[in-house]
């Protein structure tokens, strides 16, 4: 507990009446605290993505071997280079990387891999060795200490539930279920669904007016436009209204959401294509949207999974893996491929040895982009340098 | 959600009493609660204060010829007291085992008004409130004959100065507007007659006494009936009116279980209660059972004292700092002997907008993170301190159960209704491959429990 917030919760006994604090930061006072302007914006693909299909080894016979039903022709591979290619759903991928915007770093992954989607995204969230359990994420580990003062916008979740990786001490985060419907001064009445019962109606009616910062996010979003279009998807319009808080000043260290659907034990090819593509639009668009505005630099886009998928087929999907390329978009990184290609020929148990630990993007993330020191929330792991 | 749940939060302020409920029925659960014998005692923060109107006399004289720091220290020790007071009533909520008794007061408390910090002495608060705890489940026409010859209600209307020639109308306006028939049913005239009638009626030793020298001692028409009336005479005459059952029946049927009640059901059970001459039990019986059978939900939502209680309950926190739980209370509007005005709390919608909404979503955050404020101490004398500190949670949770199994459970016991939203979000907290016996499921499992009571849905009974 810091200072200020100490202070606000002194209450007092004149007149007779106990004046409790309130409970506890419902006024919370929040304004910028910060001097760096970078900000971090993740998109976590929910299910485990399938990093072989993603981001291709083509030049691999193993590839095609190992997947005959699954295998992604090697004539329909986006911006082949040195054996490595792009699903062709990622077809605008490849301009980000000609322009020198995008990284790739190469199986990504940790020691004695857990392969339940609960667990390994609980790792991921919290930055936690396998065998080690953590109850704060380590973006909110990363806020309580940055942050000198409880400051509910200091990074925005835009998602229906919480998520791990911003819980930490002090509530640093807050959540927002459905932008589109977060009302803003000049926008007309909120739509909210009709159930047929009033007392529900009316409580949920509630539930979208409020948001802790609202004030912060209303000027935020007062001072930008949505005239920049994005597709429809809904990932699409959570990138597009986290593009409208950087773009309004909001000042948000991290900004966080999820697209889910990546779980392709079966019908692989179709599914896949689909999620890939609405990643695919969402993430050019803001990628194009941000770069108009001249904000790409200090923007560092994350695209990752918790786990990436078995070498072999099943059938016609894939089961649970291990590690899996993350991709690394603005921040003023060195638009490079780090590691060396996926090793299908020494497969642990039937999926990939991890190369680089998640930790060590997170402390380069940390140190490169945020100017903080990683082993502060405990990550030990060294620095990418060839990333930014 | 599980209808035994359901009905220990209706019926009391948590699901304490769910296992009860469903192991004997609810009629005999309702007839055990009837039963439940009531602490008559008088707690020894009370007994401290003074009792007779000379002691109280006493008192005043001394505070007012005392120095600035002794002034100080003699109203601290009242609002002590008074803090005590809400304290015990708190205390009795939480650990009765048939709280329906205490669930009656808070209704009688919010329909008998009286306001501490209007009546500011402590032991009158108390004798009203021990009105109320006596005659919570007794006939309706008794509670208000003697309810409105409490020291602290001729206080609080201001019938201490309705004396002849000086007539107040207040306490008369109120016992035909707000307690009993309810506006259109009694005329202007009555409202002055009636105030005749109880002119005079000021403070006593145990109750309300009528004072020779202040009363009005004439014959008056009071409702269309002539006489020389006083407050019982008052009463029983109120209680001949035809709309007489209708207001309070209305109140009860929102206090416990719609806060829009359909007219059809204040018309039948407003007649049943007249054809039961006014007692409570079988009135509170036939409401229960038959809206049991019609097993309804949905159409209530929780107040600030339900869904505190609920909460701590849910978490077993330790040790649960009733100074806190007052403070909820009073910054969400539900101040214990403290309504806003005669009317008491509205209640329904009015508990709840985007500010109280924020505020419970921030308690239930700071709770299921295992914190809780704690009373520092007092400074400089009149400054209470509060500070962040631990506490001990902890959820009930089977942890042999799969987590679809432990979604199930948990919004059987805490939702009314889920919905698909509710159903995928709550898949996503603890998912298909969630292990309940990993070091970390603790967290989890009250992650998924911190988000269903931020759900509209956890905010309705």
């Amino acid at each position: 507990m810091n200072r200020r917030n100490f202070l606000n919760l002194t209450g007092t006994l004149t007149g007779g009446l106990w004046i409790l604090p309130d409970f506890l930061y419902a006024f919370g006072q929040s304004r910028s605290l910060y001097s760096s302007d970078n900000c971090l914006v993740f998109i976590q693909l929910n299910g485990g993505n399938d990093g072989l299909n993603t981001f291709i080894p083509y030049g691999n016979s193993f590839y095609y071997q190992s997947r005959p039903n699954i295998a992604i022709p090697e004539k329909d591979i986006f911006g082949k280079y040195k054996g490595m290619g792009f699903h062709p759903a990622l077809k605008d991928f490849e301009d980000i990387l000609q322009n020198g915007h995008l990284s790739i770093v190469q199986n990504v992954g940790y020691p004695h891999p857990n392969r339940s989607h609960f667990r390994s995204q609980e790792i991921w969230q919290t930055a936690s060795a396998s065998q080690e359990y953590l109850t704060h994420g380590w973006l909110g580990r990363y806020l309580d200490l940055h942050s000198t003062e409880h400051q509910p916008t200091a990074a925005i979740n835009l998602d229906s539930i919480d998520n791990l990786a911003l819980k930490g001490e002090e509530p640093n985060s807050i959540t927002i279920k459905d932008p589109t419907k977060f009302k803003t001064a000049t926008e007309t009445e909120i739509n909210y669904q009709v159930s047929g019962n009033p007392q529900l109606d009316f409580v949920r009616k509630i539930a979208q007016s409020i948001t802790e910062g609202s004030e912060d996010i209303q000027n935020a979003l007062q001072q930008s436009d949505d005239a920049f279009e994005y597709p429809k998807s809904s990932l699409s319009k959570n990138l597009q209204w986290i593009a409208r808080l950087i773009k309004g000043n909001l000042h948000s260290k991290v900004y966080y959401t999820s697209q889910n659907g990546y779980d392709t034990h079966d019908n692989q090819l179709n599914t896949h294509q689909n999620k890939l593509s609405e990643l695919n639009d969402a993430v050019y668009h803001f990628y194009k949207d941000l770069k108009q505005a001249q904000l790409l630099d200090r923007v560092t886009l994350v695209i990752f999974s918790e786990f990436g998928r078995r070498v072999k087929d099943n059938g016609n999907g894939t089961d649970h893996g291990t590690a899996a390329p993350l991709f690394i978009i603005g921040g003023g990184n060195k638009g490079t491929i780090i590691g060396p290609n996926p090793n299908l020929s020494d497969l642990d148990e039937g999926d990939l040895k991890f190369e680089i630990d998640f930790r060590s993007v997170y402390a380069t993330l940390l140190k490169n982009q945020l100017d903080f020191d990683p082993t502060r929330i405990g990550i030990q792991e060294e620095i990418i340098t060839s990333l930014f | 959600m599980h209808i035994a749940h359901l009905w220990s939060l209706r019926l009391g302020f948590s699901s304490k009493q769910a296992a009860t409920i469903e192991q004997m029925g609810l009629k005999s659960f309702l007839q055990r609660s009837f039963n439940h014998q009531t602490d008559t005692s008088i707690p020894d923060f009370i007994q401290d204060e003074p009792h007779t109107l000379a002691e109280l006399k006493e008192v005043r004289e001394k505070i007012k010829d005392a120095d600035e720091k002794e002034k100080k220290k003699m109203l601290k020790k009242q609002i002590m007291n008074h803090q005590e007071l809400k304290k015990w009533w708190l205390d009795q909520m939480i650990n009765e085992a048939f709280p329906l008794r205490e669930k009656m007061i808070v209704f009688w408390h919010n329909h008998f008004v009286s306001s501490a910090q209007k009546v500011k002495v402590n032991y009158w608060i108390f004798q009203h409130h021990q009105v109320l705890r006596a005659h919570a489940f007794g006939n309706f026409k008794t509670l208000t004959k003697k309810i409105i010859q409490t020291n602290a209600m001729v206080r609080y209307l201001d019938n201490v100065d309705n004396k002849v020639g000086a007539i107040n109308e207040n306490l008369s306006r109120e016992l035909l507007e707000l307690f009993t028939l309810g506006i259109g049913n009694y005329t202007e005239q009555d409202i002055k007659e009636g105030a005749k009638a109880l002119a005079g009626l000021n403070l006593g030793e145990t109750s309300a006494e009528y004072r020779k020298r202040q009363e009005v001692n004439e014959s008056i028409t009071y409702l269309g009936k002539k006489g020389g009336f006083k407050a019982d005479d008052l009463v029983d005459i109120i209680f001949e009116q035809p709309a007489i059952p209708y207001l309070i029946t209305r109140k009860i049927l929102q206090w416990f279980l719609y806060d829009q009640p359909d007219e059809t059901l204040v018309k039948t059970y407003g007649d049943y209660f007249r054809s039961q001459n006014f007692e409570i039990q079988p009135l509170l019986t036939k409401m229960f059972t038959e809206a049991y059978e019609k097993n309804i939900s949905g159409t209530k939502i929780k107040d600030p004292l339900l869904y505190i209680l609920q909460l701590t309950d849910a978490l077993q926190v330790k040790p649960l700092q009733k100074e806190v739980v007052l403070g909820f209370l009073r910054q969400q509007g539900m101040d214990l002997f403290n309504p806003p005005n005669v009317k008491g709390w509205i209640g329904g919608n009015a508990w709840l907008s985007s500010q109280v909404y924020l505020q419970r979503n921030k308690a239930s955050d700071l709770l299921c993170s295992g914190k809780s404020l704690r009373l520092k101490g007092i400074k400089n004398d009149d400054e209470v301190e509060f500070e962040i500190s631990p506490i001990d949670i902890s959820l009930d949770w089977n942890h042999q159960a799969k987590p679809n199994e432990i979604i199930r459970d948990l919004a059987d016991r805490f939702l009314f209704q889920t919905s698909e939203e509710i159903q995928k979000d709550m898949e996503q907290i603890l998912k298909y491959d969630f292990d309940p016996k990993s070091e970390n499921a603790e967290a989890s499992v009250l992650r998924l429990f911190n988000y269903i009571t931020k759900t509209p849905e956890f905010q309705i009974l």
